[in-house]
């Protein structure tokens, strides 16, 4: 019936939007092997080469273009994401064990957490920096100030992941192991976390990739230059010049993103792939 | 039963959600080595019994003890209470044999683990689960996991073991077999047994004692056989499912109803009026029949082969249905014509009669 007419349309509009969303990428993909070191960030590709990624790794002689500063940058921002990822995962998990029973006040709670990630975050960063600064008197580092504006802003996003997960999750289990004796922080290590443990590698991940490209908080609540997270060496590079190895560079940080996807796509699927097991065994019995 | 040998107590346990009576004042004992069942309709506070019992849930006033001390607010971890799940609840991600060395590897004791392989396996052959103890849960059959849920209680030894409609889970072929292993199980164990179930038959087939529960209140307590010939209210005797009960009037000794006035020699006091004859009580005769006892007039229905038995559905003038069970032992059943009136007759010294003005 309309499907016939809506299928159609519906493609078009999906394979139009995928364009969209990686268009942008494959422009940046291919500008990344442009020759080098005189050329540009612009069509046409004079000639194929890897000159870009070789320059990223210094393998390049001396010329003109200085390569781009994000080593120290780049090691910052992991650190500083891993950091973020087990802060906020942590508190993610324990506070939404904390919501499975009613509280007085839990909506309150529950407000005051999501606000993290409702409050813009120009602002959440010039006012951390306004506190650290002159109210507290402490001077802005990557792993204080901007940290704490990472985790408050990651935190909501574990917390809700673990609050739907934690939601389906059947507590007989966990009566089951009392009752037999074991107390509930060995029921919590040995039955209830394995259990979780997809919910929890989703808020691990929706952490890091939060707090990796996180950029307004950082700009104010990171101290100078010696402070920079990866997201602002690269748009201090964009003020002087842009050359092909930003486009390189790009690449090779999105191919790492899908590397970490990817390592959780795979945990993701066995974990499933043995609820599934259980879910037919169920069925059938 | 003195109070020496009871291996756990409740007293006067009462439980409310939300403004509504869960339990209400509930005061149970029971016997060391005893088999109780706890039978009661959905809703009628008996899983939430179980799990005071167990220390899930705290309750509102009331104290219980196990063993002679007072264990109303230790942690479910520190009872050493056994508990087996309706659903069983085993954990997923273990095979069989963690599962049943769960307790022992992970409890407030120290085995050795030479000791918990030795119980480990000794349990799990008990059960009859030999062979299966490296596959995961999820592998095995429903009627196998319950062995495991079972194995796993048991294999800690406790004094005491909880059972939520463990059998409501299986299906009827499945339940008859395991319904008696329980019993097997339980006797070489030498522990109490506390069966939760909403089916009578389980109740009055597995306990030693059963206590009836309705809406919070034990309305019953007693031998199966007890319960089952002299039910203590209407509520009961409903609840038996094995009675044709008839509303009417008790007053001085007579018992007006649907079948007319009958004298009545004891009664029991309730605060209805009611008249109870079992099912296989009733005979059936031609409309013109001349009776000794209470006889009424009703219209043939259908029947029901049961196998053992045949059930057979009359309605009465006003429009209540009455059942009548003919033992197949006791002959070929007859064939009565659909929608041709007969006489249900019974002998009036077999009727269980509830009154305001009980007399015994």
């Amino acid at each position: 019936m309309e499907s016939r007419t809506l299928k159609p349309v519906l493609a078009a509009y999906l394979v139009a939007f995928i364009l969209f969303l990686y268009g942008p990428f494959f422009v940046l993909g291919i500008l990344s092997f442009q020759q080098g070191p005189d050329g540009g960030p612009q069509f046409p590709i004079i000639e194929w080469s890897t000159y870009w990624y070789r320059q990223i790794f210094g393998l390049t002689p001396p010329s003109r273009i200085a390569p781009l500063p994000v080593g120290e940058a780049l090691v910052r921002s992991l650190v500083l994401a891993f950091m973020t990822m087990v802060t906020s995962t942590v508190l993610g998990v324990m506070s939404a064990q904390a919501f499975r029973r009613k509280f007085r006040g839990s909506t309150f709670v529950f407000y005051l957490i999501v606000l993290g990630m409702m409050v813009p975050g120009v602002l959440t960063g010039l006012g951390t920096s306004l506190l650290a600064n002159n109210v507290i008197g402490i001077s802005r580092h990557w792993y204080t100030t901007a940290f704490a504006t990472h985790v408050a802003y990651t935190f909501p996003f574990a917390f809700l992941v673990m609050l739907a997960i934690l939601n389906r999750f059947d507590g007989s289990v966990e009566e089951a192991s009392w009752s037999l004796g074991v107390n509930p922080w060995t029921t919590f290590r040995k039955v209830t976390f394995p259990l979780i443990f997809p919910g929890v590698l989703s808020a691990m991940l929706f952490a890091f990739t939060l707090s990796f490209d996180e950029f307004p908080r950082s700009l104010f609540a990171a101290g100078g230059t010696e402070d920079q997270t990866l997201p602002l060496a690269i748009y201090g590079t964009f003020s002087v010049e842009i050359h092909p190895n930003i486009f390189a560079f790009g690449v090779l940080t999105t191919l790492f993103s899908f590397a970490l996807l990817s390592v959780y796509g795979i945990l993701m699927a066995l974990s499933v792939r043995r609820a599934r097991k259980l879910a037919m065994q169920e069925d059938i019995a | 039963m003195a109070t020496e040998t009871a291996i756990f107590e409740i007293d006067g346990v009462s439980k409310s959600y939300g403004g509504v009576n869960a339990l209400d004042g509930v005061t149970l004992r029971a016997g060391v080595n005893e088999y109780m069942s706890l039978l009661g309709p959905s809703g009628s506070g008996k899983t939430t019994l179980l799990r005071v019992i167990a220390g899930f849930e705290v309750p509102d006033s009331g104290r219980v003890y196990f063993e002679g001390r007072d264990i109303t607010s230790l942690p479910a971890n520190e009872r050493g209470i056994g508990f087996v799940f309706q659903n069983f609840a085993l954990f997923p991600h273990l095979t069989v044999r963690k599962n049943v060395a769960f307790g022992m590897m992970h409890g407030n004791t120290r085995v050795s683990p030479s000791e918990i392989d030795a119980r480990t396996q000794s349990v799990i052959d008990m059960v009859g689960l030999t062979g299966m103890e490296d596959r995961g849960v999820e592998q095995i059959s429903g009627g196998q996991r319950q062995r495991v849920a079972l194995a796993r209680t048991l294999v800690m030894q406790p004094k005491l073991v909880l059972l939520d409609e463990p059998l409501g889970a299986l299906d009827a072929n499945l339940r008859g077999r395991m319904r008696n292993e329980l019993r097997a199980i339980r006797e070489r164990m030498g522990v109490t047994f506390l069966h939760v179930t909403g089916s009578e038959t389980e109740a009055l087939a597995m306990g030693d004692s059963v206590v009836v529960l309705d809406r919070g209140r034990i309305i019953q307590a007693g031998t199966p056989d007890g319960v089952y010939s002299t039910p203590a209210s209407p509520a009961v005797a409903h609840f038996l499912n094995r009675f044709n009960m008839f509303d009417g009037n008790l007053s001085q000794g007579v018992f007006t109803g649907p079948f007319g006035a009958v004298a009545v020699t004891h009664a029991t006091q309730a605060k209805d009026d009611v008249y109870a004859i079992r099912y296989d009580r009733v005979q059936v005769q031609p409309l013109g029949a001349v009776t000794s006892g209470p006889a009424l007039k009703a219209t043939y229905i259908a029947s029901e082969y049961l196998g053992s038995s045949v059930m057979n559905y009359f309605e009465t003038a006003d429009g209540k249905l009455c059942e009548v069970e003919h033992h197949l032992s006791l002959g070929a059943p007859e064939t009565y014509e659909p929608r041709q009136q007969y006489l249900l007759t019974w002998a009036a010294d077999q009727a269980i009669v509830f009154g305001k003005e009980g007399k015994l």
